[in-house]
C-alpha cells in the first residue's frame, strides 16, 4: 500500500486543476450545485433536464387519463358530503342575504337521486340528458307541480362546503341559490363511476310549489333528513360487509350508492398534487442550493436569474397545495 | 452602476406586481378550472416574457438564457395544469 507523500499529492491536485473538465465529468456532486468553471447550473437544473422533468410530467398525467379506461375505479375523489351540511350552508348563505331559508322537500329530493342516478347510468355530466330528459322532468315526475324550478350540478368536491362556496363563486348557481323565487330545496348526494373516476355527485333542486299550503313542513323535512340518515347508514353498513360469493351482489357491482362510499384507491387530488410538489420542490430545492453555493463560491454564472425562477416555483407550488381544490360545478 | 441598480429594482417590482396579481387572481377563481387553466398559461407566458425582456435590457439575452426561460415557463405551466387537468 503506497502513502502519497505531500509533494506528489499536491502535484496530482495541480494536474486535476490545469484539466478541470475532464475532472468534472466524474464529480457526481455537480448534478447538484453549480459547475464552477463552466459556470453553469448543476446538471440536474439543465435546460435538457427541465425538459424531461416536463416530458414526466406529461407521461403522469397521460397515465392518471388511461388508467380509468383500463381499471375504472381505481382512481377517484375522495369527499366527505351530506345533504344535511349543505341544506345548512345553502341556508346560512340565504340568509347573510336576508333570504328566506328553504325547506327540504321529499318530491324534490327524491327527483334530485333520480337525476343523479340517471347520470351515473348513461354516464353524462348534463343539465340535459343525451335523451333529451330535463331537469323538469324528474321533478314533474314525483308529481311536484312547480311555478318556479332551478337545478344546480357539482361533482368531485371534497367537502359540502367547497360544494355551496363554489356555487357561491358562480354568477348563474348564485342567482339560483339566492333567488326569492324558491320555497323548498331537494339534494341528492350519490357515489358512482363515471367516466372511469369514482367520484360523487351533487344535484340540488328548487322549486316553489304552485299551491303555497304545500310547502314542506318542518316536520316534513326532519322526515327527510331522518331517511337520508338512515339510507347513509345502511349504504355504510352494506361497505363494511363482505359480499357472500356466488351471491348476484357479489357477481353485480351497483354502478352508484348513496354516500357514503368506500374511498377509491387512489384519490387523484391528493395524486396530481403530489406529483406536481415533488417536482415542483425538487426543482426548487436544486435552485435553492444553487443560490446558496453560487454566493458561497462568488460564482457569477451565464444563466438566468435563480432568485426569480425560485421564487415563482414557490409561489405557484404554494398555489397548488394551498389555494387548489378540486370540483366542477353545472 | 446605481441606474443599473435601478432598474433591476423596477424590473423586480414588476415581476413581483405581476406574482401579486395572478395570485389574487388564482384566489378568487379557485373554482373555476377552465379560468385557472387559462390564467396558468397568462402567467406562465408573462414570465418568459419577463426574463426576454430583463435580460435584453441588460444586454445579455441569449439564445440560452432565452430557452431557459421558456423551458422554465412550461415547467410552471405543466405544474399547475397536472392538478388543473382532474
Amino acid at each position: 500500500m503506497s502513502v502519497l507523500t505531500g509533494k506528489k499529492k499536491s502535484n496530482i491536485i495541480k494536474d486535476w486543476r490545469q484539466q478541470p473538465k475532464s475532472i468534472e465529468k466524474f464529480q457526481f456532486i455537480h448534478h447538484f450545485l453549480p459547475h464552477p468553471e463552466e459556470k453553469t447550473r448543476a446538471t440536474l437544473l439543465s435546460n435538457r433536464a427541465i425538459i424531461v422533468y416536463c416530458a414526466a410530467m406529461l407521461l403522469i398525467a397521460g397515465i392518471f387519463r388511461f388508467l380509468p379506461k383500463v381499471v375504472p375505479g381505481v382512481l377517484g375523489y375522495a369527499s366527505d358530503i351530506s345533504v344535511k351540511d349543505l341544506l345548512t350552508y345553502t341556508n346560512a348563505k340565504r340568509k347573510e342575504s336576508g333570504l328566506s331559508e328553504l325547506r327540504l322537500n321529499s318530491a324534490l329530493t327524491s327527483a334530485a337521486y333520480q337525476k343523479a342516478e340517471d347520470m351515473f347510468k348513461d354516464q353524462y355530466w348534463a343539465h340535459i340528458s343525451p335523451d333529451g330528459t330535463e331537469p323538469w322532468d324528474f321533478i314533474l315526475g314525483q308529481n311536484y307541480d312547480y311555478i318556479y324550478a332551478g337545478e344546480n350540478l357539482a361533482k368531485n368536491f371534497k367537502s359540502s362546503k367547497d360544494v355551496v362556496e363554489a356555487w357561491m363563486k358562480s354568477p348563474s348557481h348564485k342567482e339560483n341559490l339566492l333567488s326569492s323565487n324558491y320555497d323548498e330545496i331537494g339534494f341528492a348526494v350519490v357515489n358512482g363511476v363515471m367516466e372511469g373516476y369514482e367520484t360523487t355527485l351533487v344535484v340540488q333542486f328548487f322549486g316553489r310549489p304552485r299551491n303555497a299550503a304545500q310547502v314542506a313542513s318542518v316536520y316534513e323535512e326532519q322526515t327527510v333528513l331522518e331517511k337520508e340518515s338512515t339510507r347513509t347508514a345502511a349504504v355504510s353498513e352494506r361497505e363494511k360487509e363482505p359480499a357472500t360469493e356466488g351471491t348476484s351482489e357479489a357477481v353485480q357491482k351497483p354502478v352508484y350508492t348513496q354516500a357514503p362510499s368506500e374511498k377509491p384507491a387512489i384519490d387523484v387530488t391528493t395524486a396530481t398534487k403530489t406529483v406536481s410538489a415533488v417536482f415542483g420542490g425538487f426543482v426548487g430545492t436544486l435552485l435553492a442550493l444553487d443560490v446558496w453555493y453560487s454566493r458561497r463560491k462568488g460564482l457569477h454564472k451565464f444563466t438566468g436569474h435563480t432568485v426569480a425562477h425560485l421564487g415563482i416555483l414557490i409561489l405557484v407550488v404554494a398555489s397548488i397545495w394551498f389555494v387548489l381544490a378540486p370540483g366542477i360545478v353545472l | 452602476m446605481k441606474e443599473k441598480s435601478d432598474l433591476h429594482i423596477v424590473e423586480y417590482s414588476v415581476l413581483l406586481t405581476l406574482a401579486f396579481i395572478i395570485s389574487l387572481l388564482f384566489y378568487y377563481f379557485r373554482y373555476n378550472h377552465g379560468v385557472l387553466i387559462f390564467l396558468s398559461g397568462v402567467s406562465s407566458f408573462a414570465y418568459i416574457l419577463w426574463g426576454l425582456i430583463h435580460h435584453a435590457l441588460e444586454g445579455r439575452l441569449t439564445k440560452f438564457i432565452a430557452a431557459e426561460y421558456v423551458v422554465f415557463g412550461v415547467l410552471i405551466f405543466l405544474l399547475l395544469y397536472t392538478v388543473l387537468n382532474f
